[in-house]
């Protein structure tokens, strides 16, 4: 009953969040972005035939006109169909998140799985050379560009020129061999640069709890490192970590992995997600700021509920 | 990959999870890569790679060569271009034969071949395909002028088939009928035009002219963008932006190759293999699939891995390294012993126009000002250096000609003078000196492009030509726009003096390059550079009513003379694409004018 109440109360108190954020990227598509009116002209257009697409297109209407119908659609889960392919862009979301989240999902558990490891590894031998290791590749991992990443890791193990194992791209996926087929590399290119930042956060995280009192005790009252490490300090962690990979996960059902997508020809959200905005497609992308937002106050709420079951110490009152 | 066997043998409930969502994401599509080279399960899939994916599959938005390739094997146009033969040769597809034309070029009267269908689809009653018929046609073409559907291809009608902008005006209701656009009956299509209108049946190949049945359109609503119900070639099976897959139309009507009749030369065609589809009824492939690949370096990697994207065009940056000679253009052994390959000269060209309603480069009401601003206009020209940008970004194969009648075109005029496409700095210079300009009454020129590495390189390029004149480069400024439809609208709005584009022919006739210069076509029309000028204006009305003739050739080349005087366009250059395709796969590529019309034709070997 409390966890209930308090879910009310956290949803209710996301709604001014949920307008601020949909007024502002409204705002933001409406005066700064591309005005779809001429990539939906012909080739020799009179000016009223701009005049007709600017009044299909809805550009004719006053600005909170506009923004009231947008209330209504994130209210309705109804925003209509693409202004460029004509689909419904919830049968267009529907197809493009499961695709996404295959993708990602692979690569978002490995990453934070193995960082942890790495991490708690690299905070148990601190500042000796497995530490300076694990360190060493997380700043590697970090500092070289995602895209040149794709790239290598393409090249490396998907074209003729290297091992070939993988298909250069696409995304075929009709059994569990198909799929690995072609989520590995992307995974792979994934978990190499999400290991870099997780391993640095996780493990300063760790360090700074290892350094506590209660661990210091423990550690002076004989019980092992393994133990130690997750007993006292990895549960005591647990705060950060779930705040890190929860509000993660919004950006991984909605905007996808742009990147990959686009890189490895995967019919994902984010791919999706980008075409609508560099076309202006407003249908599409009023849908994925408004879901995103959404997202995000539920993210909240599922944060601030996991942090009561890792820790009774915190009120949900 | 014996790792993966082992995986998929695992039989846990965890497996059977993933495996059910794998099955709700993959549908029930056959599968159809990454076996061996075109087969998959003894089907035959062509794999047919492109640089950007159609936005929609709605004719009256066909306004691009991606989404031409789908639509033109989705639908049935009434005409078609032959498969081999170069330049580009019209010939009947729907259409039955060629049309009855009135004695005044005013009446065609287009009969069509009996018994097409279209494609079983929901949209009809009992889901079975109906008798394709001459109303379809005409609700095909009227879908044109009803602003609802969003159209692009008006253009090529609007004002010539009588009544139909007065359809439009009176509230685009498709009951009503259009005067010069009716089913006499079931077969018999009549088209009457308000006056001759000569590239009339060319504007019937386009995509734009794809045969629709209206039950789909009622049926599908915004979604027919998704969903073409065509009787074509091949149907779809799926659509996203990274592919596209359709499947072999089983009812497609039997009309064996005659491969005389489709402009075939044994001289220049022969190697490859093309003989093997005479007498034979396309369409030879099981499956054609498009891969939109946008990343030059994935697409040539997709291309070499050999069992996935069959088809490319060689990216520049490729060129040097696949490339054993330009001119001619041969491939080095490593590569011709793998692919066979195709240069074509583009239908099209690239150029840059002066937008005379700036007044600081074009039309002033100062006269003087006027008259010094045309020699500045002719200095810049002159700066411009085709063969280095030749060179640099089209890989050194391209054509530079003189004027907007590019070489693909039979108007061509091989012997006209290339002064205007000769970098000539110290005439630059003197015509600036002579006319006033100095570096401190330069005006400022902005470059105008679209946001990305490869413009503003050309950017640079263009600067530095430009200061060899004289221009100070602080005045030669950049301008970058996040899209193409930023920048569209720039144009349309006359804001930039100077237009960066490209022009893709949409029939092999000049009018279609000529128009860009034609005065009622100034802004937001085709006419960037918004010039007006009684005796272009007049010899173009003259010319549009004429059929191809050395009188109108003779008027095109002079329209291109006068175009060229009044120094308004750095023009022009015609990239050569060259295509590279499996030698297992049986076709001449081709994507110029419509393009993808050789897909019905492809075939691969057993």
């Amino acid at each position: 009953m409390e966890v209930l109440q308090y879910s009310l109360r956290r949803l209710a108190s996301g709604i001014p969040l949920l307008l601020g954020v949909t007024f502002i990227s409204f705002l933001l598509m409406v005066y700064f972005g591309p005005d779809q009116t001429y990539q939906l002209l012909g080739k020799n257009p009179t000016a009223e035939q701009i005049a007709e697409i600017r009044a299909q297109l809805g550009y004719d209407q006053p600005f909170l006109v506009r923004y009231a119908d947008y209330l209504r659609e994130v209210a309705t889960l109804d925003f209509g169909n693409s202004n460029s392919t004509g689909e419904l862009v919830t049968d267009l979301l529907g197809r493009t998140i499961p695709v996404s989240l295959m993708l990602i999902l692979p690569g978002f558990v490995l990453g934070n799985l193995l960082a942890l490891l790495l991490a708690l590894l690299a905070a148990h031998y601190r500042s000796r050379w497995p530490d300076k290791g694990i360190m060493a590749f997380s700043v590697t991992g970090m500092s070289i560009s995602y895209l040149i990443v794709i790239i290598a890791f393409q090249v490396i193990f998907s074209s003729s020129s290297g091992l070939g194992w993988f298909p250069v791209r696409g995304w075929n996926v009709h059994s569990f061999a198909e799929y690995l087929e072609y989520v590995t590399v992307p995974t792979l290119a994934t978990v190499f640069v999400a290991l870099g930042y997780n391993t640095r956060f996780y493990r300063s995280v760790i360090v700074e709890e290892l350094n506590r009192d209660h661990v210091r005790t423990a550690r002076a009252f004989g019980v092992p490192p393994a133990k130690l490490l997750y007993r006292n300090v990895l549960k005591n962690c647990l705060i950060p970590i779930i705040t890190r990979v929860v509000f993660t996960i919004p950006l991984i059902v909605i905007s996808g992995a742009l990147l990959v997508e686009t890189y490895f020809g995967i019919p994902g959200v984010g791919k999706v997600t980008f075409d609508a905005i560099t076309t202006g497609d407003q249908p599409v992308l009023k849908a994925v700021v408004g879901l995103t937002a959404v997202l995000f106050v539920l993210a909240q709420l599922l944060t601030d509920i996991l942090y009561r079951a890792v820790d009774p110490r915190v009120s949900l009152s | 990959m014996r790792s993966l066997k082992i995986l998929t043998d695992c039989r846990s409930p965890l497996l059977a999870l993933l495996l059910a969502s794998l099955a709700a994401c993959g549908g029930g599509e056959p599968r159809a890569g990454n076996t061996a080279p075109g087969s998959s399960a003894g089907l035959k899939v062509y794999r047919h790679s492109m640089d950007e994916s159609p936005t929609s599959l709605d004719p009256v938005q066909a306004s691009n060569v991606y989404a031409n390739h789908v639509l033109i094997n989705a639908y049935d146009t009434l005409f078609s271009y032959q498969y081999l033969a170069r330049p580009y040769v019209l010939k009947p597809n729907l259409a039955a034969g060629w049309p009855d034309i009135s004695a005044d070029t005013l009446t065609y009267t287009i009969r069509l071949k009996p018994g097409v269908h279209f494609i079983d689809d929901p949209c009809f009653p009992d889901g079975k395909g109906r008798e394709v018929v001459a109303a379809d046609v005409v609700y095909s073409l009227k879908r044109h002028f009803d602003p609802a559907t969003r159209p692009q291809g008006a253009w090529l009608w609007q004002g010539r088939i009588v009544g139909l902008d007065a359809w439009k005006e009176a509230g685009s209701n498709y009951d009503q009928e259009v005067e010069g656009l009716r089913a006499l009956d079931d077969h018999t299509l009549q088209i009457t035009l308000v006056k001759p209108y000569p590239q009339l049946l060319d504007t019937l190949a386009q995509g734009y002219s794809s045969v629709v049945p209206r039950e789909a359109v009622e049926h599908y609503g915004r979604e027919f963008g998704i969903r073409p119900v065509g009787s074509g070639p091949f149907k779809l099976v799926s659509y996203d932006t990274a592919r596209i897959v359709m499947d072999r139309n089983p009812d497609f009507r039997q009309e064996p190759v005659d491969l005389a009749a489709e402009g075939y030369d044994p001289a220049t065609q022969g190697e490859y293999g093309l003989e093997q589809i005479q007498g034979r009824s396309p369409p030879f492939i099981d499956r054609l699939e498009f891969q939109f690949i946008a990343d030059a370096s994935a697409r040539w990697n997709s291309f070499t891995k050999g069992d996935e994207a069959q088809y490319t065009t060689i990216p520049n940056e490729q060129i040097d390294r696949v490339l054993s000679s330009k001119h001619p253009i041969t491939l080095k052994p490593e590569y011709a012993d793998k692919y066979f390959y195709y240069a074509g000269t583009e239908a099209g060209f690239i150029f840059q126009t002066w937008n005379l309603l700036d007044p600081e480069f074009g039309y002033n009401e100062d006269p003087e000002r006027q008259r010094r601003n045309k020699a500045l206009r002719c200095a810049v020209i002159k700066s411009f250096d085709w063969p280095a940008r030749n060179d640099s970004f089209y890989g050194g194969i391209g054509t530079v000609f003189p004027g907007i009648i590019p070489p693909v075109v039979p108007e061509f005029d091989p012997d006209l003078s290339r002064d205007s496409v000769t970098r000539d700095v110290a005439g630059a210079r003197r015509l600036l000196e002579d006319n006033g300009w100095t570096a401190s009454n330069l005006p400022v020129l902005t470059f105008g492009t679209t946001a990305n590495v490869l413009n503003r390189l050309m950017f640079e390029q263009f600067r530095a030509w430009l200061k060899d004149i004289g221009y100070p480069p602080e005045k030669v400024v950049l301008k970058q726009y996040a899209t193409f439809g930023d920048i569209s609208k720039a144009w349309k709005q006359a804001e930039l003096p100077w237009v960066v584009k490209g022009w893709g022919l949409d029939y092999p006739d000049a009018e279609n390059t000529l128009q860009l210069f034609y005065g009622p076509n100034s802004s937001p029309g085709s006419n960037d550079s918004n010039w007006r000028d009684a005796e272009y204006d007049a010899l173009y009305e003259q010319a549009s009513v004429m059929l191809p003739s050395p009188e109108r050739t003779a008027i095109y080349r002079r329209m291109n003379e006068r175009m060229i005087e009044e120094c308004l366009s750095a023009t022009g250059l015609s990239r050569t694409r060259i295509h590279l395709w499996h030698k297992d796969v049986i076709a001449l590529p081709d994507r110029e004018i419509v393009g993808g019309f050789f897909l019905k034709y492809v075939d691969l070997k057993d």
